[in-house]
């Protein structure tokens, strides 16, 4: 669908140049021009959710829908700058659709109320990239499979307090660009001497250079088999937010909603329980994860959201316009530490 | 955009910026929109963040931050100061404010894909001015008059024309070919006489090109024939430079008119800004180019000048009409318009996300010190691509103050090597003590036993001194300077060393630091680290002192060092010794501008990280 994209409109208005220019002089014309004739749905409207739609409209991606069924609350304000205060009560996709056309009148905008389990399958088949924040891990599954079988971009991404995560599966051939240094082959005569006839780099001029990276399933990555030698022997280097991931999401499918710090105590206590049981069943050890996780991973932190929304926008973007490398697969981030960490899981 | 992150702390708070919102910023500035354009930032920005969180108390200041007003006691007044700034003199006073008040300040900078958040706070962290920063790069006045190699050095040029034809008229922006050339030469005899025989012909030195021009009536193909023919056949006689160098080619106005053809539009899906102009076409834009910027001159008056701005077209397309037409006498291949936009004018390239990343970071950062943690704040890098540790973002220790640092030691002192017979009062205070030192109002006594007054702050005190030279007033080796500047709370003691011997355009030099080198040619970060430290005009070297900071979200990339592996969770993932990775052992060579350089073998070689041989502490951006 994107490679279609330079026939279906070429020219860049003198409006898009004035407003987009400080991102066409970062990662170029055509990067612009893809995203400009993409199309993405963005599901759920919290914190992170609303971070996200910010960063794809301001990039100038052709349209965003907002797909929520959840209502606007008190603490639903506090993390998002899309709902106004006085919301309450409404829609959060329809809340936030008024502030979120007003960032870019070019992009178009829509909202939608319903369930994203609800949706039928050719649903999604109308948009170029799919990002899912709030759902059920089961649901994030299902909708990786369907979109993945029609090359459509998948991300994924939640803040649990002072953590986040951010995942995407760009299909087993997803191919983009990289913008080399160009060396320059000497030209000159003999009369030139020999300062002209030396190959240099020439800062000024650069190339492109096409390449290929390959991504698995939501479903590999999260079932990677921890009892193989090898995963055992990749253990210390394993960022532990992956397996605070698997809590969390575990969380997530049993209470039907995230740790609510007006539930603290029982909250906590599940997720103690949960966090040995999950260790258990991944047949690691329980030592990998302790406790104090469970403290800070109440609420969605709207600096999180802002860090976690950031790295997942400009993935979405890198996706849709092809240019860059993409971060394969997981982006983990510790709002305590200030640590981000990028790293693969899945069948090798 | 932090503020926005701080409303939902729910705090009051102040915000100061004397811009103005232009269409340029609303690809990430989201608190504006199109029909702000124009306003206030600091005030539109208040009313947007008031929709977040009316309960908030904030106050905006449509001002500069420089402004005397915001003394030690404003500073006082808060708890914490987050610098969103783009420029290293606005960084460099605050940094002195808040060691004056006591305050935490949280610095950050961003450009393009990268940017970085830190922490200061006095006597328990370096300040801002505890290491010297790369100041920006400068090209030597013959390379810009005489032998360009680059098409930055013919932008630059051209950025000098405009001054000396429209602007302000500056020695240092001399424009017609340098006869002083030491290249020239074939003995250097010959230098001293191609300088008088030029006095004596006096076409070049004796008249100024402003003058020359007006007696011209600002005629374009007058201007186009002498800049671009007459002043190349005179460099050509000045064979020695072209004995290894392909010598430029004059170009005639009459004989461009007569084989003029048609210029091709490239049916190119570029931006129509992005299309490199063929010869002729650049001549009529300098023509045009020239006619309105003259009528502009006529307007504005007797004794009027005109300031370069990237966002005036004929400015802009002057600029590149004369910086193209001297590429390609120098057989460079040409920019286009868009391209000689992002050079002239300095613009860096920003983005929502990384914006959003760094914003996230520094309110995070401040939540810490607003909490009392500060021993858990943290310099973080955010970088294009992870590292071979597979981190994004790098959380490095702060590191403790340098004893030496000429700002915030007890007792700051620096030496500084110059002439004192050709040093002038001015030149110290300009150049020296505000500009390389950032003061913004010095006074300087001599100590001398009598205490005399060198330079006053109060306007008109001392300005009589002005264009004596140090000498004068009997300052000469080992003389001590006593420098102070009231508003910044700062007291610097200078040492004066003399010297004949300085580099050629060079009026001093700071002793104890590295020299200024060229950057190795690298990746993207490498450049962008010489971008470093919020010099918004060091996007490209300087081409303008007195041009308006141009675009915000200043980067300073500092991308350097390892962390310390503070996992927290359990001994599988071993904590290393931080100590190994910084770059104290650096301080003994002085080469205090290796610290920031991320291929640093040695302290590769000491991270003793349990895990991989293979982390060496080098970043791979690309």
């Amino acid at each position: 669908m994107i490679d279609m994209i330079e026939k279906e409109d070429p020219v860049i208005s003198e409006e898009e140049a004035a407003q987009y220019d400080r991102q066409i002089r970062l990662w170029g014309l055509d990067a612009q021009k893809r995203l400009r004739g993409s199309r993405v749905l963005l599901a759920g409207l919290g914190g992170l959710g609303a971070e996200v739609a910010k960063n794809l409209i301001l990039a100038g991606v052709k349209g965003l829908t907002l797909l929520d069924h959840e209502q606007v609350t008190e603490e639903s304000c506090r993390a998002q700058f899309l709902v106004p205060v006085t919301a309450q009560g409404q829609n959060r996709a329809q809340a936030s659709l008024e502030r979120g056309q007003n960032l870019n009148p070019m992009v178009k905008v829509h909202a939608d109320q319903d369930r994203v389990e609800d949706k039928p399958d050719d649903f999604f088949l109308q948009f170029d990239a799919v990002c899912l924040t709030g759902c059920s891990r089961d649901l994030m599954v299902r909708i990786d499979q369907l979109c993945s079988k029609h090359n459509i971009k998948v991300f994924c991404g939640d803040v649990y307090g002072y953590y986040g995560y951010m995942f995407c599966n760009l299909g087993k051939e997803h191919s983009y660009v990289e913008e080399k240094p160009k060396m320059v082959k000497p030209t000159g005569n003999s009369s030139d001497g020999p300062e002209a006839k030396k190959a240099k780099i020439d800062p000024n001029e650069t190339t492109m250079v096409k390449k290929m990276a390959s991504f698995c399933t939501l479903k590999e990555a999260l079932e990677v088999d921890w009892t193989t030698e090898k995963a055992k022997a990749g253990m210390k280097r394993t960022p532990v937010d992956y397996f605070m991931l698997h809590v969390l999401l575990t969380f997530r499918t049993d209470k039907g909603r995230d740790p609510d710090p007006l539930a603290f105590p029982e909250d906590s206590r599940l997720l103690r329980k949960i966090r040995e049981d999950v260790l258990e069943t991944l047949a690691v050890s329980a030592d990998l994860l302790n406790d104090d996780f469970i403290s800070y991973c109440f609420s969605e932190m709207s600096p999180v959201c802002a860090v976690v929304g950031g790295v997942l926008g400009q993935e979405v973007v890198k996706a849709l316009s092809q240019r860059d490398a993409p971060h394969r697969n997981f982006f983990f981030f510790d709002g305590r530490k200030g640590n981000g960490v990028v790293d693969y899981f899945g069948p090798n | 955009m932090f503020l926005s992150n701080c409303c939902g702390a729910g705090r009051g708070f102040s915000s100061i910026d004397l811009d103005t919102i232009d269409v340029s910023n609303l690809n990430r500035q989201f608190l504006f929109q199109k029909k702000h354009v124009g306003k206030s930032k600091a005030q539109v920005a208040k009313e947007s963040a008031l929709q977040f969180c009316p309960t908030v108390n904030i106050t905006a200041y449509h001002d500069s931050i420089m402004n005397p007003e915001y003394n030690v006691e404003f500073f006082r007044k808060f708890m914490l100061v987050m610098n969103a700034l783009d420029n290293r003199a606005a960084r460099n006073h605050v940094n002195r404010m808040c060691l004056a008040a006591d305050i935490p300040l949280i610095e950050s900078g961003s450009a393009g894909y990268l940017g970085q958040v830190t922490v200061i706070k006095k006597g328990l962290t370096e300040c801002y001015e505890c290491q010297p920063k790369p100041t920006q790069k400068t090209f030597p006045g013959c390379t810009i008059r005489n032998t360009p190699s680059e098409p930055i050095h013919c932008i630059v040029w051209a950025k000098y024309l405009f001054n000396q034809l429209f602007g302000e008229e500056d020695a240092d922006q001399e424009v017609s070919p340098d006869t002083a050339d030491p290249e020239a030469a074939w003995n250097p005899e010959d230098t001293a006489t191609r300088a008088t025989a030029s006095d004596k012909d006096g076409d070049i030195k004796r008249v100024s090109t402003k003058e020359w021009a007006r007696s011209t009536g600002y005629d374009p193909a007058k201007l186009f024939n002498k800049l671009f023919k007459d002043d190349i056949m005179y460099l050509l006689t000045m064979d020695k430079l072209w004995k290894t160098r392909k010598a430029p080619t004059p170009l005639d106005w009459q004989q461009l008119e007569n084989s003029a053809r048609p210029q091709e539009v490239s049916a190119g899906s570029g931006l129509k800004d992005q299309q490199v102009l063929g010869v002729w076409g650049l001549c009529q834009l300098f023509q045009r180019s020239v006619e309105t910027l003259r009528s502009q001159l006529q307007e504005k008056g007797e004794g009027a000048e005109l300031v370069w701005d990237k966002d005036d077209p004929p400015a802009l397309d002057f600029v590149t009409a004369a910086a193209n037409l001297r590429m390609h006498i120098f057989s460079m291949n040409m920019k286009s318009p868009f391209d000689v936009k992002s050079m002239a004018g300095n613009i860096i390239p920003a983005i929502a996300t990384t914006n959003a990343v760094i914003a996230g970071l520094i309110v995070l950062e401040g939540l810490k010190v607003l909490s009392g943690e500060l021993e858990s704040c943290r310099t973080i890098f955010l970088n294009k691509c992870p590292n071979l540790r597979k981190k994004l973002l790098i959380p490095c220790v702060l590191d403790p103050p340098s004893a030496s640092c000429y700002v915030c030691a007890s007792q700051p002192e620096v030496t500084v090597k110059l002439n004192v017979h050709k040093t002038t009062v001015l030149s110290l205070q300009d150049r020296i003590l505000k500009e390389r030192f950032g003061m913004v109002a010095p006074d300087v006594q001599i100590e001398d036993g009598k205490g005399t007054i060198l330079i006053s702050s109060e306007e008109g005190e001392t300005e009589t001194n002005n264009s004596k030279s140090l000498a004068d007033f009997g300052i000469r080796n080992g003389s001590r300077l006593q420098v102070d500047d009231f508003l910044q709370d700062y007291a610097l003691l200078v040492n004066v060393l003399h010297t004949e011997e300085l580099e050629r355009d060079v009026e001093f030099e700071v002793v104890g630091e590295a020299p200024d080198k060229a950057p190795p040619p690298q990746s993207t970060q490498e450049e962008v680290k010489s971008i470093t430290n919020g010099n918004k005009d060091s996007a490209q070297p300087s081409t303008s002192f007195k041009a308006p900071a141009e675009d915000d979200d200043i980067m300073i990339v500092d991308s350097g060092e390892e962390e310390e592996e503070e996992e927290g969770a359990s001994s599988s993932t071993a904590a290393t010794s931080s100590g190994s990775k910084r770059k104290h052992s650096d301080a003994e060579t002085g080469e205090t501008s290796t610290k920031r350089l991320r291929t640093d073998q040695s302290s590769a070689a000491a991270a003793t990280n349990d895990d991989d041989n293979d982390d060496d502490d080098i970043i791979a951006l690309d």
